[in-house]
C-alpha cells in the first residue's frame, strides 16, 4: 500500500539546517498495522506527515496505492487525503466550536456526502466507539478518553484505507490509552491499515510491526509475534 | 456545507462577543456613515432630474467679461431674452421666466411677508409640478390669479378650499388682488425651484415693461426640440443678440463696458455650479467629495480592524484550519468559508448600519443641511448602491485574512507551531499606521477648523457689532419717511444713535489718481460712522455745516486709498462711473469688515448723494432692557410704515450667519472625527488584548526576573505608542497641507496655529494610552506564577 524510497526531508532555518529523515525507504502492506517509535526529534511525526500527504519530502519516492504522489498538487493530495486516509492525533485536534456529531461529520461534508446519508453514517460510527450519548456535546465538555474516541470515529466515518495515528494515547491514563488501542486493533482487524507513532512500548505491542528509527532513519525492525 | 460555516460563523460570533462587538460596531458605524453620504451625494447628483424634460430644459446663462478681463457667470436674463429666442430660433420651443421676490400678502385684514415666484403662464406645463386643483395649461393665464402650494393653502385657508378666494399682493405701493386658481402640490426638496405662492409673470410684465437686454434679473429657462445640440442654439443665441444689438454692444464698448456672451446650461446641472450666480439651493460639489472622502476614511480604519483582528486572532482558529485540511478541506474551500464568514459579520453590520442611519438622519439632515427623508431608502439606485457597498466591504474586510488563513499549513497548526503576529507582522503594524494616520488628520483638521471658526468669530471687526440693530425699512425711495423715522427711532430711550444706510449694496466702478478703482458706495448720513464706531483717520465726517457736502464730498477708507496710490488723500478728486463731476476727498474712515472675513475689505466710497436711496437702519441701542427698546422701535416703525411686518436683526447675529456654513462643518468634522478614533480605538484595544495573550510568558518571565510594573505597561504599550507616533508624523504633512487648501478661501485667516500639531499629537498619543495602557497595565499586575502556568 506506501512504498517510500530513498526519502529526504530538511528544516532550514537561517542558521541551522536539521535533517529529519535520512534517505529512509520502507514499506507498508495493505492490512498491516506498523508501530513507529524513536526518541524524539527522530524524525517519526515528520515521516507521518509526509505519510498523510500534509507534508512534502525533498526528495525521494512515495508510492500511495501503486500511484506516485511526490509531485501531488494542493487540490490532487487533498483529494487522495480524504478518500483514502484518516488521522488520530495526540492532542485530539477536535474542533472546538463544533458538537461531537458535527466534528465527526465533518470528512463526510468534504467528500460531498448528502445530509442522510451523513447521519446514518455518524450515528453509525458513534455507536461505534461508545459515545451516541454525547453527540451533542462540545468537545471541552468531553473527559481525554472520550474526547480522542470521537477523533477515532471521525478519522473512520470515511472508511479510510489508512489510518495515521500520532501518539493517540500520549494524553490519555493507561484505561482510555487501552480502550483506543483496542479501537485500532477492531479496525485493523476489519482491514484498516494502520501506521502509528509511539513511545510506549506497551501501544507498539498492538502492532504487526515496530519500526525503530534514529536521526531519520530506520534502524531496526521487529516483527511481532 | 454552507450550513457548517455558518454554525461555525455564528459560534465564533457569540463566543467572541468582544471582538464581534468590535468588528459589528465598527463596521455599522463605517456603513451607516458611508449609507447616509450615499443618500446625500445621490441627492446631489441626481438634483432636479425628476423633471420630466431635464434632458431638454436649459437655463440661459450670461458670461459678462470686464475690460481687465474679469469674468462673472450669472444664471439670469433680462426680460427679453426668452421671447426674443424662442421667435428667432427654431429649436427653441418655448421659454419659462422665472423670477423670485419677497412681497407682503394681505389676506382678510393680515398682512404677511411671502417669498412668491412670478413665472410665465406654461410653467405648470413645462415644469414637473403636479397640480392637487386647476389645470396645469390654463392655471396661470388670468394676470390677476395666483397658484397655491398645498402648505400654504392649508397655513392660510385651513381646511376651506382655496379656490376661489382673493390673496391681495403689495406692488408699488398698492395691494392688487389675485384669485387663487390651483393648488400645487409641495415642490420636491431636491428642486432648484420651490415655491409657496405662484404669480403669473403676465402680470409684471404688463405693470413693468423692460425692453433692455443688459437687466438680468429674471431666471429663463429655454424647452429645446429633443435632439437639439445646445451649442449650435448657443451659437444662434449670440449671432442674434449682435444683430438685434448692435448699437448697444457698440456703445458698451465706448464706454469701457463688459461684453455679454450668452449660453446655454442643462437644467439638472445647475445645482452643482456654485460659481454661477443667481441660483437657488446651489451646492458646492466639493462637499460631496469631502463627505464622501470621510465616510470612505471611517469605513477604511472599520475594515482594518476587521483584517487585523482577523489575522490576530488566526492563533485561535489555526487549529481548525488544520483539521478541516487534514480531512480534506481545500484552500479554496476554506477561503470561501472565511469569506462566508466576513460576510455574514457584514450582514449584522449592515443591519447596525441601517438601524443607525434612520436613526442619525434627522441630525445629518441638520448638519448637511439636507431634508433627506427614509423614503428615499426604497429608491432601487439606493438599494442597488447599498447591496453593492455591503458586499465591496464584506470582500475588502474579509479577502486578505481569508487568504491567510487558509494558507496555514496544517502540520504547523496541529503541532501548535502557527505564530501569527498580534500587532507584530509588518502588514498589521501598517494598517494601524493607516488607521491612525487618517484619525490624526482629522484631529488635525478637527482643530484647524475650530481654530479658524474662533478667529472669524473673535477677530475685531473694526466696528463695534454688539447691540447694533439693522432695521429694513423697505420704501427705499421715500426720503421723508426715512428722516422721520430717524427723528422718530432717536428719541425713544434706550436708543442711543440712529443711521439710515442704503439698503443692499452696489459695487461700480471710479476712477482716481488716473487709476480704475473697482469700489463699493455706502450711502450714509454724517451719523453713519459714529453710530457703527468706526474711527476716522484723516480728515473730517461729512457734517451738517458743510452744505456741499451732499453732492461734491465723499469720504474713502483705506483701501481706496492704498489702490489710488494716494499719500495725502484729504482734498484729493474722484470721479464715478462715467459721470463727469468730481467728487472731493474730505475724510479717510479705517478699514472695517463690511463683508465677512471669507471678502477682502474692498475700498469703499462713503456717499451722501441726495439721487441715492436710504432703506435701513443702524440702530445702536442701550444694553439694558433691549426689549422694551426694540418694542418701542417696532411701535414707531408700525405707526409710520403702515401693513409691513418690522423687521431687524441684530448685526452681531447677521455677522455669525456667514458662517454657517463653517459651522456645519465645524460639525461634521467634528463628529467624523470622534467616529474614526473611537474605531481606530476600539480596534486598538482589541489587537493589545490579542497581543498581550500572546506576551503573557514574556510577561510572566520578565516578572519572574525583576521587571516592575511600569516597565512592563512601558514594554507592552511602547510597540503601539510607536506606531501611533510614526502615524502622526505622516499625517501632520498631509493635514497641514490640506487645511492651508482649505483655509485659502478665506481672505483673513487664523495665525500662529502651530499649537494644533502638538495638541493633536497628545490628544491622539493620550486616546491610545488609554486604550492600551489600561490592558498593559492589568497584565503587568498579574501574578506570574499563574502566567507561567497558564503556559
Amino acid at each position: 500500500m506506501i512504498k517510500i524510497t530513498n526519502l529526504e526531508k530538511v528544516y532550514r532555518t537561517e542558521e541551522v539546517e536539521t535533517i529529519a529523515l535520512n534517505k529512509l525507504s520502507l514499506e507498508v502492506k495493505q492490512g498491516e498495522f506498523v508501530a513507529v517509535m524513536g526518541p524524539s526529534g527522530c524524525g517519526k511525526s515528520t515521516l507521518l506527515n509526509i505519510l498523510g500527504l500534509l507534508d512534502d519530502a525533498d526528495t525521494g519516492s512515495f508510492v500511495f496505492n501503486g500511484i506516485e504522489v511526490v509531485n501531488f498538487n494542493e487540490r490532487k493530495r487533498a483529494d487522495l487525503r480524504k478518500h483514502n486516509i484518516g488521522f488520530v492525533f495526540q492532542s485530539f485536534n477536535l474542533i472546538d466550536e463544533l458538537t461531537v456529531f458535527e466534528n465527526v461529520e465533518l470528512p463526510l461534508i468534504y467528500t460531498g456526502v448528502k445530509a442522510s446519508e451523513r447521519k446514518k453514517k455518524v450515528d453509525e460510527v458513534l455507536n461505534k466507539v461508545q459515545i451516541m450519548h454525547r453527540r451533542n456535546h462540545y468537545p471541552q465538555q468531553l473527559s481525554g478518553g472520550q474526547q480522542q474516541r470521537v477523533a477515532v470515529a471521525r478519522a473512520v466515518v470515511n472508511d479510510p484505507k489508512l489510518i495515521l495515528a500520532d501518539e493517540p494515547t500520549g494524553n490519555l491514563d493507561s484505561s482510555n490509552g487501552n480502550e483506543v488501542m483496542q479501537m485500532l486493533t477492531e479496525l485493523n482487524e476489519q482491514g484498516t491499515t494502520i501506521v502509528m507513532v509511539t513511545h510506549s512500548e506497551h501501544d507498539a505491542r498492538y502492532s504487526h510491526r515496530i519500526i525503530r528509527m534514529l536521526d531519520g532513519q530506520t534502524v531496526l525492525q521487529n516483527i511481532m509475534v | 456545507m454552507i450550513r457548517n460555516y455558518l454554525m461555525i460563523a455564528l459560534r465564533n460570533l457569540t463566543r467572541n462577543k468582544a471582538f464581534s462587538f468590535i468588528h459589528i460596531t465598527g463596521l455599522g458605524i463605517g456603513l451607516a456613515c458611508c449609507m447616509l453620504i450615499f443618500l446625500y451625494a445621490k441627492d446631489e447628483w441626481t438634483f432636479d432630474r425628476f423633471q420630466a424634460k431635464a434632458d431638454q430644459l436649459y437655463r440661459i446663462t450670461c458670461s459678462i467679461v470686464e475690460k481687465d478681463g474679469k469674468e462673472s457667470r450669472i444664471g439670469a436674463s433680462a426680460m427679453v431674452q426668452g421671447p426674443a429666442f424662442k421667435a428667432a430660433i427654431p429649436a427653441v420651443q418655448d421659454f419659462v421666466r422665472v423670477q423670485e421676490s419677497d412681497h407682503l400678502i394681505r389676506i382678510g385684514a393680515e398682512t404677511y411677508s411671502e417669498h412668491v415666484a412670478w413665472a410665465d403662464a406654461n410653467f405648470f406645463s413645462v415644469f414637473s409640478f403636479p397640480l392637487k386643483s386647476g389645470n396645469a395649461a390654463s392655471v396661470l393665464g388670468d394676470q390677476h390669479s395666483v397658484v397655491l402650494a398645498e402648505d400654504e393653502a392649508i397655513k392660510y385657508f385651513g381646511t376651506a378650499d382655496p379656490i376661489g378666494k382673493i390673496i391681495e399682493l403689495e406692488f408699488n405701493d398698492t395691494f392688487q388682488p389675485f384669485t387663487v386658481s390651483g393648488i400645487a402640490r409641495r415642490s420636491p426638496q431636491n428642486s432648484t425651484i420651490r415655491f409657496g405662492f405662484v404669480l403669473p409673470f403676465s402680470y409684471r410684465e404688463a405693470k413693468e415693461p423692460e425692453s433692455t437686454w443688459d437687466w438680468l434679473s429674471y431666471p429663463t429657462y429655454l424647452v429645446l426640440a429633443p435632439g437639439t445640440d445646445p451649442a449650435a442654439v448657443t451659437r444662434q443665441m449670440n449671432n442674434h443678440y449682435q444683430q438685434v444689438n448692435s448699437k448697444q454692444i457698440a456703445e458698451m464698448k465706448s464706454l469701457g463696458q463688459g461684453s455679454f456672451t450668452w449660453g446655454l446650461q442643462a437644467f439638472p446641472a445647475m445645482h452643482l455650479d456654485p460659481d454661477m450666480y443667481a441660483t437657488s439651493h446651489v451646492s458646492d460639489p466639493a462637499y460631496s467629495y469631502i463627505l464622501s472622502g470621510i465616510a470612505i476614511f471611517i469605513l477604511i480604519i472599520a475594515c482594518i480592524n476587521f483584517i487585523n483582528l482577523t489575522i490576530a486572532q488566526s492563533i485561535r482558529r489555526s487549529k481548525e484550519i488544520g483539521i478541516r485540511k487534514v480531512v480534506g478541506g481545500q484552500r479554496k474551500q476554506l477561503v470561501f468559508q472565511f469569506l462566508g464568514e466576513s460576510v455574514l459579520l457584514c450582514a449584522f453590520a449592515f443591519v447596525l448600519a441601517l438601524v443607525i442611519a434612520v436613526l442619525a438622519l434627522p441630525t445629518f439632515n441638520q448638519l448637511a443641511n439636507k431634508q433627506l427623508s427614509l423614503t428615499y431608502l426604497a429608491d432601487p439606485l439606493v438599494i442597488a448602491g447599498y447591496i453593492l457597498l455591503f458586499l465591496v466591504t464584506a470582500f475588502v474586510a474579509g479577502f486578505y485574512p481569508a487568504l491567510v488563513l487558509s494558507g496555514f499549513d496544517p502540520v504547523k497548526t496541529l503541532y501548535n507551531r502557527v505564530s501569527a503576529g498580534a500587532g507584530r507582522n509588518l502588514l498589521s503594524r501598517s494598517l494601524v499606521v493607516v488607521q491612525f494616520s487618517l484619525s490624526t488628520f482629522l484631529i488635525i483638521a478637527t482643530l484647524f477648523v475650530y481654530a479658524q471658526f474662533d478667529f472669524l468669530t473673535h477677530k475685531p471687526l473694526g466696528y463695534n457689532d454688539h447691540n447694533l440693530l439693522q432695521v429694513t425699512a423697505h420704501k427705499d425711495g421715500d426720503k421723508q419717511l426715512m428722516k422721520l423715522l430717524k427723528q422718530e427711532f432717536s428719541k425713544l430711550p434706550g436708543v442711543l444713535s440712529v443711521a439710515p444706510r442704503m439698503n443692499g449694496i452696489w459695487v461700480t466702478r471710479s476712477k482716481a489718481n488716473e487709476k480704475d478703482v473697482e469700489v463699493l458706495i455706502e450711502h450714509i448720513d454724517e451719523s453713519y460712522l459714529a453710530t457703527m464706531e468706526v474711527p476716522l483717520v484723516a480728515g473730517r465726517n461729512f457734517s451738517p455745516d458743510f452744505p456741499a457736502d451732499s453732492t461734491r464730498a465723499v469720504l474713502v477708507n483705506e483701501s481706496y486709498v492704498a489702490a489710488a496710490g494716494w499719500k495725502d488723500p484729504v482734498g484729493k478728486k474722484l470721479r464715478l462711473n462715467q459721470d463727469k463731476d468730481q467728487l472731493e476727498v474730505v475724510g479717510v474712515v479705517k478699514d472695517y469688515h463690511f463683508a465677512s472675513l471669507k471678502e477682502k475689505i474692498m475700498p469703499q466710497i462713503f456717499s451722501q448723494g441726495p439721487s441715492m436711496p436710504f432703506g435701513q437702519f443702524m440702530i445702536r441701542i442701550s444694553p439694558d432692557d433691549k426689549a422694551r427698546t426694540l418694542a418701542g422701535i417696532g411701535k414707531v416703525y408700525n405707526s409710520l410704515v403702515p401693513f409691513r411686518p418690522f423687521e431687524y436683526d441684530y448685526k452681531q447675529d447677521l455677522n455669525f450667519r456667514d458662517y454657517e456654513s463653517e459651522q456645519r462643518w465645524k460639525s461634521i468634522i467634528s463628529f467624523a472625527a470622534v467616529i474614526t478614533i473611537f474605531i481606530s480605538c476600539i480596534g486598538l484595544f482589541g489587537l493589545a488584548t490579542t497581543s498581550i495573550r500572546r506576551r503573557i510568558k514574556e510577561i510572566g518571565v520578565r516578572k519572574v526576573l525583576g521587571a516592575s510594573e511600569f516597565q512592563i505597561s512601558r514594554l507592552v504599550s511602547g510597540n503601539f505608542l510607536v506606531l501611533v507616533l510614526i502615524a502622526f508624523l505622516i499625517s501632520v504633512p498631509l493635514a497641514w497641507y490640506a487645511a492651508s487648501s482649505w483655509l485659502q478661501g478665506f481672505a483673513y485667516q487664523v495665525q500662529g496655529y502651530w499649537w494644533i500639531f502638538p495638541v493633536a499629537c497628545a490628544a491622539t498619543v493620550a486616546v491610545a494610552l488609554l486604550t492600551v495602557g489600561s490592558q498593559a497595565f492589568s497584565a503587568s499586575r498579574a501574578n506570574p506564577v499563574k502566567s507561567l502556568r497558564t503556559e
